[in-house]
C-alpha cells in the first residue's frame, strides 16, 4: 500500500514526535526492546493507514493508543516470553561491575531501588502495567487513558490505586 | 464503593491532577486534619518519582527512527529540486513584468517554503495563533514585545477578513510577526519581513503544494500571504490589506 501525501504529511507531524514515548511504552509491555521495535513498527503503519482518513486531536494519546494495541495483537502472538536484552542487563547494573567512586554506593542504592521497581513493574498484570505507565511516565489524563485501554474511568483508577500498592509494597520492603 | 474506597481513589486523584479546584481544596483540607493522609500522599508521590526514574521514556533507536521516518518522506518530489523550479517561476514572472532587463531579487522562495510548511504545520497541529484575539489593539502589542518590526496589525472584518490572532514565527534565523485572518473556514497568514533588495510595488504570486501565496512589499518591508484560499480571494484580501496599511500610515496617531 502506498499512503497518500496527505497521509504522510499527517504522519510526520503527528506521529513522529511521539515516536520516543511509543518505543518507551511498547518495550515496558513487551520487556525488550527488539519485539518493542516490531511493535512500533506495525504502530506507524497502522497509524500511517488510519491519516489517510483521520484527523487527531490528541496525538500522543492518539500514538500511544494505537502503540498499545499493536502491543497486544503482538503480545497474544507471541508465546514466551522474550528475556531482556543486554541493554538492559547493563543499565540494570547486572552485567557490568559498578565503577567505584565518591557516590557508587548511592548509585547502587538507586539502581537498586530502579531495578526492583522495574522488576515488579514487569510482574504486573498487563491492564494494571499499561494503566500505571501511561498515567506516571506518559502523562495521559484518566479520560485518555479510559478511551485507550477501553475501560470506564472507574476502572481506570482502581487499576491505578492497585498498581501503585503493588510497587509501593516493593519500595517499602527495600527501605 | 466503600468510604475507604472512595477515599483512596480521591487520594490517587489529587497526585495525578484530576481533581477539580474545590476537590482539590477539600483534599488539601483533609491533609491538613490527618497526618496519616498527608504522609500517605507523600509516599505515594516519591513512588510515583522513582517510578518514572526507573522507566523513563526512552530515545527509539536510531535505526527504527530513520526507517519510521521515513515512512512519512514525501515520496516522488525530493527536497532540492522544488527551489530552483519555484526560483526558474519567478523569475520568469519577473521577466513577464518587464523589468527592462534589470534583474531585480528574485523573492528568495525558502521564505515562501518555509512558510508554507508552518502554515501545514498550524493546519495540522491545530494551534495557529500564540494569541487569540480578534482586538488589534491586543495582537499588536504583543507581537511587538516580541518581534523586531512594528507590526501592521490591520482590521480586515470590515472587508470580510476577520482577525483571529497573531503568532510568532522563526524564519532562517529572523523572527517574524504573523498575523491570521480568517474567511469562512480558512485562513490567511501573513507575515512580515525586513525589506530585502528594493521595494516593489508588483505582487508576486505563487503556488505551493497547493497553497497560493503572494508577496509584496511597502517602502520599509516585506509581506508574505499565505493561505488556502482561492487566488482571486487572496487578491482580494492583498488589496484589502495594502490599502488598510496605507490608511494607518497616513493617520498614525489617530487611534
Amino acid at each position: 500500500m502506498t499512503a497518500s501525501e496527505l497521509a504522510r504529511r499527517r504522519f510526520t507531524a503527528v506521529a513522529l514526535p511521539h515516536l520516543d514515548a511509543a518505543y518507551s511504552l511498547a518495550k515496558s509491555l513487551a520487556g525488550n526492546g527488539a519485539d518493542a521495535e516490531d511493535i512500533v513498527q506495525e504502530a506507524c503503519l497502522r497509524a500511517l493507514t488510519a491519516l489517510e482518513t483521520q484527523q487527531v486531536e490528541k496525538p500522543r494519546a492518539w500514538m500511544l493508543t494505537i502503540t498499545r494495541n499493536a502491543a497486544l495483537t503482538f503480545l497474544s502472538r507471541r508465546a514466551p516470553p522474550s528475556p531482556a536484552d543486554v541493554g538492559d542487563l547493563e543499565r540494570d547494573g547486572r552485567l557490568s561491575a559498578a565503577e567505584p567512586g565518591p557516590d557508587a554506593e548511592a548509585r547502587l542504592i538507586a539502581a537498586d531501588e530502579s531495578s526492583a521497581l522495574r522488576g515488579a513493574l514487569a510482574e504486573l498484570p498487563l491492564a494494571l502495567r499499561e494503566t500505571l505507565l501511561m498515567r506516571a511516565v506518559h502523562g495521559l489524563s484518566y479520560r485518555d487513558i479510559a478511551a485507550a485501554t477501553a475501560a470506564p474511568v472507574g476502572t481506570v483508577m482502581s487499576r491505578l490505586a492497585r498498581a501503585r500498592a503493588a510497587l509501593s509494597q516493593v519500595l517499602g520492603g527495600k527501605k | 464503593m466503600t468510604e475507604a474506597d472512595d477515599k483512596a481513589l480521591r487520594l490517587h486523584a489529587a497526585l495525578d491532577g484530576e481533581l477539580d479546584a474545590a476537590g482539590m481544596l477539600a483534599f488539601e483540607r483533609a491533609c491538613a486534619e490527618d497526618p496519616a493522609l498527608a504522609a500517605e500522599f507523600a509516599r505515594l508521590e516519591s513512588v510515583e518519582e522513582a517510578l518514572r526514574r526507573a522507566a523513563p521514556i526512552e530515545p527509539a533507536p536510531a535505526h527504527l527512527r530513520a526507517r519510521m521516518a521515513a515512512l512519512g518522506a514525501p515520496q516522488r518530489r525530493r527536497f532540492w529540486s522544488a527551489p530552483p523550479r519555484a526560483l526558474a517561476a519567478s523569475l520568469l514572472l519577473g521577466a513577464f513584468l518587464g523589468y527592462g532587463g534589470a534583474l531585480l531579487r528574485p523573492a528568495p522562495p525558502q521564505d515562501e517554503r518555509a512558510l508554507v510548511s508552518a502554515f501545514m504545520r498550524t493546519q495540522i497541529g491545530g494551534q495557529s495563533v500564540d494569541v487569540a484575539t480578534s482586538d488589534r489593539h491586543v495582537v499588536k502589542p504583543w507581537l511587538a514585545t516580541r518581534a523586531p518590526l512594528a507590526v501592521a496589525a490591520v482590521d480586515l472584518a470590515s472587508a470580510g477578513f476577520p482577525l483571529i490572532g497573531g503568532r510568532v514565527e522563526a524564519l532562517d534565523g529572523r523572527i517574524a510577526p504573523t498575523l491570521v485572518y480568517r474567511r469562512r473556514e480558512h485562513r490567511i497568514e501573513v507575515t512580515e519581513l525586513p525589506l530585502s533588495g528594493r521595494a516593489s510595488e508588483n505582487i508576486e504570486t505563487s503556488r505551493f503544494d497547493g497553497y497560493h501565496v503572494a508577496r509584496w512589499s511597502d517602502f520599509d518591508r516585506s509581506y508574505v500571504a499565505v493561505t488556502d484560499l482561492p487566488e482571486t480571494e487572496l487578491a482580494d484580501f492583498v488589496a484589502a490589506f495594502r490599502a488598510a496599511v496605507a490608511a494607518e500610515r497616513e493617520e498614525p496617531r489617530a487611534k
